[in-house]
């Protein structure tokens, strides 16, 4: 019986770890030392395996325009959290705390938190809320 | 009958000491194939290894025998060149699949008389479908196609089932930058110990290593337990942002040098010399060099290089051996190379198209090679399958069957079209030799009435500099093109064979006449000499050439393209030279490209001179492996350097 419910939490924390785990490093892919604040409009929201993005036009650091990739967590770790396909809207206006991505070029960055000011909905405050 | 008594005894001593004794005769007997344990089933990862579960930071290669080239590729290369399209679908690299995710399935497929396993199915949550073949086949040819998996075969060697596998695509030995070549070789050691599966995986990479690459992994037997399983869905969008679906996410040599040691900020007991890896650091003895009492230069390692011939490994692609090797591609199309070079070729029931003819030299063995396939394609008596008087193909008073035992097939269809890609001498070559052979209805009014005073052979179709480059020097009037296009892309005016075949200009490639043909239905593009699997290319300034135009070209060959599964297969793509690909292998060639034009671009804007920019060696990486012929090298890095886009402050000078 003990080795049955190992074998279950085996394959549970596979499963859990394998809808977070990248196919990529996520150390060697962004830089966490470093925090960026993007602000626009949600245009994409690609809720899938591996990974989740969240696509918004905002600035970059010179003022233009640019389409940047948001990397999440995978579908079943955001489905646990509470973030469906359904939360959120093409056209929603976010703000997104992202850790950039290491290359110069990429407008690609990961999930630190997500806030939409216009109902309060937040994502990377509370415990567990972390790409990681 | 009943035996006496006396005799029964004498019997049954005789059987119990047979009993006995056989195992023992048995024993003096050579000895017969032992049973192999059974691997098949689910296994879950017993060890949590620090590539597993962790993220592996930039710039850790320790443990691992890189040369100085697998320093530079692996420093270079970005993480998230898993985010372009044509990657982020693939599955981890082989080198890799045992230490990632999920678990591990293994599947028997028995024949069904003998029940001898004839192919065991590895599968993971990243991955292929991988069949191991354990019925004997050989390996396929040097110009097969290369996978994420590869092409593995296995043998039992005792309780231990040994795995070869070899064509590889290029990809990593771990997660967080450590690169492999396309030309390793994975051999793996598989024992089952109870339920304890042991792994020992080597990777002889001769192109980045200097001594293969070893680790193993241990997964437990647990029947309860089932492999995970990551779908990837969604459409093929760019996961590293921005507008240009094209970009390549690379480092600049020296760029990154923070980005690599950060990680040592943390683990500060691993001295910054040892980060990179190298041979000497494997050993020992490299305590001495740690502890400051000898230094690296004077450590002597055994020679444990990979035997591999890896210069004749990446020649044997494109064999010039003065014979015609064929190869199906899929639908319609086979590969036909010729000493070398490669020809595109479409049978059918309209007849024969080929893309480019190979040298002159080599035409007649190229046209009896068609003939020969034509025959072997259209023309081969075929038993029936249907009988009676409704199967396909009877016809009035005849019986199908009677037709099958005794009709002679129709002869095969002529060849109809040429298409040639460049004017280069290996794609016209043949031109005179094929068009004399084949033949094209014209008539007034027609496709290609214009050029009846050369002929009646087949139609020669070439982008109109390809027309006017033959004619400037002054090739045969038979061997030109009877056809020009000039726009982006042209299309043969009908089906031929059954599929729509275009054309699509590749403006200032190698030159300014490049082209690639598209087999829309067979899914086949003859890429001509915009891609090569065994050289850079050979880009010719004097002639319109720039290394912009060859990366267009492979973009646009990659938007056209569509992977099968994961990132592999689908749309086949024939390289001039070198083996047959698809869309990952132009990625990767692609990708190359870029990245030394994003270099030598670099080296521009600093004012270096083109003997500064060859000195930087900008090329050194990937030099193993495309760079055979030293002074092609030279002049590509020339072409690159005279056509990368100059600041305006920097003039050109003369070298």
């Amino acid at each position: 019986m003990m080795r049955r419910v190992s074998a279950v939490l085996i394959v549970a924390v596979g499963l859990l770890v394998g809808g977070l785990g990248a196919h990529h490093s996520y150390a060697a892919t962004y830089n966490s030392n470093k925090d960026v604040k993007l602000q626009g409009k949600l245009v994409q929201f690609v809720y899938r395996n591996p990974h989740t993005f969240v696509h918004i036009q905002a600035p970059d650091e010179s003022g233009t325009m640019q389409r940047w990739a948001v990397e999440w967590s995978g579908t079943s770790q955001l489905e646990r959290g509470g973030i469906t396909r359904d939360t959120l809207k093409i056209g929603d206006s976010v703000v997104i705390t992202i850790h950039p991505s290491r290359v110069a070029g990429d407008y690609r960055g990961l999930m630190v938190n997500l806030v939409r000011p216009s109902d309060g909905f937040t994502w990377g405050a509370a415990p567990g809320q972390a790409v990681d | 009958m009943t035996l006496p008594v006396p005799t029964r005894a004498a019997r049954l001593l005789l059987v119990t000491c047979a009993a006995v004794l056989m195992p023992l005769a048995a024993s003096a007997q050579p000895a017969r194939a032992q049973i192999p344990p059974d691997i098949s089933g689910e296994w879950t990862l017993a060890n949590n290894e620090y590539d597993t579960t962790a993220q592996p930071p930039l710039g850790d290669y320790t443990g691992i025998a890189f040369n100085a080239a697998g320093v530079m590729r692996s420093e270079t290369t970005a993480e998230s060149i898993f985010g372009t399209p044509e990657y982020q679908c693939r599955p981890h690299s082989s080198p890799h699949q045992w230490r990632g995710l999920g678990g591990a399935r293994i599947l028997k497929e028995q024949d069904p008389l003998t029940r001898e396993v004839r192919t065991y199915h590895i599968q993971f949550m990243r991955s292929l479908d991988r069949p191991v073949y354990m019925d004997g086949r050989p390996h396929p040819p040097a110009w097969a196609p290369h996978t994420w998996t590869g092409f593995s075969t296995g043998e039992w060697v005792g309780n231990t089932l040994k795995i070869t596998t070899t064509h590889l695509k290029d990809g990593f030995l771990h997660r967080g930058g450590p690169q492999t070549s396309d030309m390793y070789t994975m051999t793996e050691f598989l024992t089952r110990h109870g339920d304890i599966l042991t792994i020992v995986t080597v990777i002889d990479d001769p192109i980045y290593l200097d001594e293969p690459y070893i680790d193993s992994t241990t997964y437990t037997y647990d029947p309860s337990s089932s492999v995970a399983f990551e779908t990837c869905n969604g459409t093929a969008f760019a996961e590293n942002g921005g507008s240009d679906r094209h970009h390549v996410p690379h480092f600049l040599p020296g760029s990154n040098t923070a980005d690599l040691n950060e990680w040592l900020k943390k683990d500060d007991w691993v001295p910054p010399a040892v980060a990179r890896g190298g041979v000497k650091t494997l050993y020992p003895e490299y305590r001495g060099v740690v502890a400051g009492t000898t230094n690296a230069a004077a450590l002597a390692v055994p020679a444990s290089k990979s035997d591999v011939d890896y210069r004749k490994k990446i020649a044997d692609q494109s064999p010039r051996d003065g014979q015609v090797h064929v190869m199906p591609v899929q639908g319609n199309v086979y590969l036909l190379i010729a000493d070398g070079t490669n020809i595109t070729a479409s049978f059918g029931a309209d007849g024969v198209l080929v893309v480019n003819t190979g040298t002159a030299a080599m035409a007649p063995k190229l046209l009896a090679a068609i003939k020969q396939l034509s025959v072997a394609v259209e023309s081969q008596p075929r038993p029936k399958e249907c009988f009676g008087l409704n199967c396909p193909g009877a016809w009035g008073w005849s019986s199908p069957f009677i037709d099958a035992v005794i009709a002679s097939p129709a002869p095969p269809h002529p060849i109809r079209y040429i298409i040639n890609t460049s004017a280069a001498p290996e794609h016209v070559g043949g031109n005179e030799t094929i068009a004399a052979a084949g033949f094209f209805p014209r008539v007034a009014g027609g496709f290609g009435t214009a050029v009846d005073n050369i002929g009646r052979g087949a139609a020669i179709v070439a982008h109109e500099n390809v027309a006017a480059a033959m004619s400037a020097a002054k090739a045969p009037a038979a061997a030109q093109p009877t056809d020009s296009f000039f726009d982006e892309f042209d299309k043969l005016p009908e089906y031929v064979n059954g599929e729509p075949i275009l054309m699509y200009a590749a403006p200032n490639a190698n030159t300014d006449g490049d082209s690639f043909v598209f087999f829309r239905h067979s899914e086949v593009i003859a890429a001509g000499n915009l891609f090569s699997t065994v050289s850079y290319p050979a880009i010719d300034v004097t002639k319109g050439g720039t290394i912009q135009g060859v990366i267009d070209g492979l973009n646009k060959i990659l938007d056209l393209a569509v992977a099968e599964y994961r990132g592999q297969g689908g749309t086949m793509i024939v390289p001039g030279r070198g083996r047959l690909s698809d869309t990952a292998d132009v990625a990767s060639y692609r990708n190359m490209l870029t990245i030394v034009r994003d270099r030598v671009q670099d080296l521009v804007k600093k004012g270096q001179t083109l003997a500064q920019v060859r000195a930087a060696r900008p090329t050194f990486d990937f030099d193993g492996r495309y760079g055979s012929d030293p002074m092609a090298t030279d002049k590509f890095i020339e072409a690159v350097y005279r056509t990368v886009q100059k600041p305006d402050s920097v003039q050109e000078k003369k070298q």
